[in-house]
């Protein structure tokens, strides 16, 4: 019970991550015109997690939970994070959010949050949301099926408030679309992620559309 | 679009499992570039190297071509373009490849790419077309000297000419640019099942067709640039386009939607001219396909 309460702390929305501040496409995709109806945005949310998600983010977290707390061997994975990041504003996103997320942890003092900032102001690490959230949640003992419950759960989530917050879609209609993304997020967590998986993605719609907003005069979110 | 280069084994009576290796060296002799060193085995085939741009006529250009008719089942080819020092050269084929059934033995095709300092190369092959049940897994590898630049494009859509619904098998597409002390520092992975590529979650959005073009060029302050307008003008042929920088200063990608195959190969074309005119600083003459 201990761990899966330490887990809704860290997960919900009421915790500081920063997370807030990034759509991770979802408002470029709206700005392109895509209808974000309870239809729509089950749609976009089936993409995000099955072409990003499962084999990007998730690879990349459970390499990096169980890498922690080598910090040598976390360097090489953000560097394969960063190489293989390339559209420029999800890239930046990361990064972004993975400092906001630290800031916090740092603040709580989270163990370990120190090293990860001196490895990452000495330059050996840049530092993506998957490497710190691997480190720090292995840190405060959340093993690695709750870390990528976690992961999981806040690409869906962050997606569908996205969606909400942009006007395209009202909280309760929201709600079942959410639901099911998190029945399909929770059948992707499950696969194994082998020891030397690699990280892939192909999702080009969203990321031209995140491209194509980042040039955006108005915006409500970083990415 | 061009058409598709067929023969008689495009009808399904498909060799399994050739195995083959090809190189290319072009260098820079006598203010032109040569192709100093060919190996071409079966199934390639290459033209003799053209001069068709009067204003740069140090620039090289060759047509690959299919000896056979596409990729079949366990296909594993591999070519090798390298570039001596100072030598410009622009890479094209003559038609789309076809991709035929795999039946779970998948067509390869992997191009690395070395290029020597002050070399440049535009490598634009017309985009791959997947038949029914066809697996493709294509790899690209560019390894740059300092002060070298390469472009390369790369494009995939499906043709299904029975219109019985059948979708290709998969695709794998990865091109990866290595730096002069031999560090990734870009290494675009993707690839998708057939029957997730036209159905209502596609990651194409409402696009049926995909491409890309990569310019590599590391981060001198004279590095070749893609133009800003390049999107809009894409957008103009009716395609989803934009520019995004690389990771690592390595340069910047164009991502390509089209509603179908021919529009794809419309606009890569297109982006293949004004990647001629970022790389080589003049417009190419017109190439006849």
């Amino acid at each position: 019970m201990r761990h899966l309460l330490l887990a809704f702390q860290h997960a919900d929305s009421a915790f500081p991550s920063g997370s807030f501040a990034f759509s991770n496409g979802v408002e470029g995709v709206a700005a392109a015109g895509a209808r974000l109806d309870p239809a729509g945005l089950g749609l976009l949310l089936d993409q995000i997690l099955r072409h990003r998600w499962a084999s990007f983010d998730r690879i990349a977290l459970a390499r990096a939970h169980r890498a922690a707390p080598d910090l040598g061997a976390l360097a090489a994975l953000d560097a394969e994070i960063e190489a293989a990041s390339l559209c420029a504003p999800l890239r930046d996103g990361s990064r972004r959010n993975a400092a906001a997320l630290l800031a916090a942890h740092l603040r709580i003092g989270t163990p370990g949050a120190e090293d990860l900032r001196a490895a990452m102001r000495a330059g050996s690490l840049r530092g993506h949301l998957a490497v710190v959230q691997g480190f720090l949640w292995r840190a405060l003992g959340l093993d690695e099926p709750a870390a990528l419950a976690m992961s999981a759960y806040g690409a869906a989530m962050g997606a569908v408030t996205a969606a909400v917050r942009l006007g395209a879609i009202g909280a309760i209609a929201a709600q079942p679309v959410l639901a099911e993304a998190l029945r399909r997020a929770a059948d992707l967590a499950e696969a194994p992620v082998p020891a030397a998986a690699r990280l892939a993605a192909f999702l080009p719609f969203v990321e031209i559309a995140a491209a194509r907003n980042e040039a955006a005069d108005l915006r409500l979110f970083a990415s | 679009m061009n058409a598709p280069a067929f023969d008689v084994r495009a009808s399904g009576a498909a060799v399994a499992g050739r195995a083959a290796k090809a190189g290319l060296r072009f260098a820079l002799a006598g203010g032109r570039t040569e192709l100093v060193r060919q190996h071409v085995p079966y199934p390639f085939h290459v033209t003799r190297p053209f001069r068709l741009d009067r204003a740069r006529p140090e620039i090289a250009t060759l047509y690959l071509q299919s000896a056979s008719g596409g990729l079949y089942r366990g296909d594993d080819l591999s070519l090798d373009l390298s570039l001596g020092a100072g030598a410009v050269a622009h890479v094209t084929t003559q038609a789309s490849t076809l991709v035929h059934e795999s039946r779970g033995a998948p067509s390869r095709q992997a191009v690395r790419i070395a290029a020597a300092p002050g070399s440049r190369l535009l490598y634009t092959p017309d985009p791959m077309i997947l038949m029914p049940g066809a697996a493709y897994e294509g790899r690209t590898r560019i390894a740059l000297a300092d002060g070298a630049a390469a472009i390369v494009s790369e494009g995939v859509f499906a043709h299904d000419p029975a219109g019985a619904g059948r979708p290709f098998a998969h695709f794998m597409l990865e091109t990866e640019m290595v730096d002069a002390a031999g560090r990734v520092v870009a290494c675009d992975r993707g690839g998708l099942a057939g029957a997730d590529f036209a159905a209502a979650a596609s990651p194409l959005g409402p696009y049926r067709a995909y491409g890309a073009l990569f310019l590599f060029a590391g981060g001198a302050a004279d590095a070749p640039r893609l133009p800003a307008a390049l999107p809009g003008e894409l957008a103009r042929l009716g395609l989803f386009a934009a520019l995004s920088a690389l990771p690592n200063g390595a340069g910047e990608s164009l991502r390509i939607l089209a509603p179908d195959g021919g529009r794809l190969a419309e606009g890569l074309a297109h982006a293949a001219m004004r990647a001629f005119e970022a790389l080589f600083g003049v417009a190419p003459a017109p190439r006849r396909k």
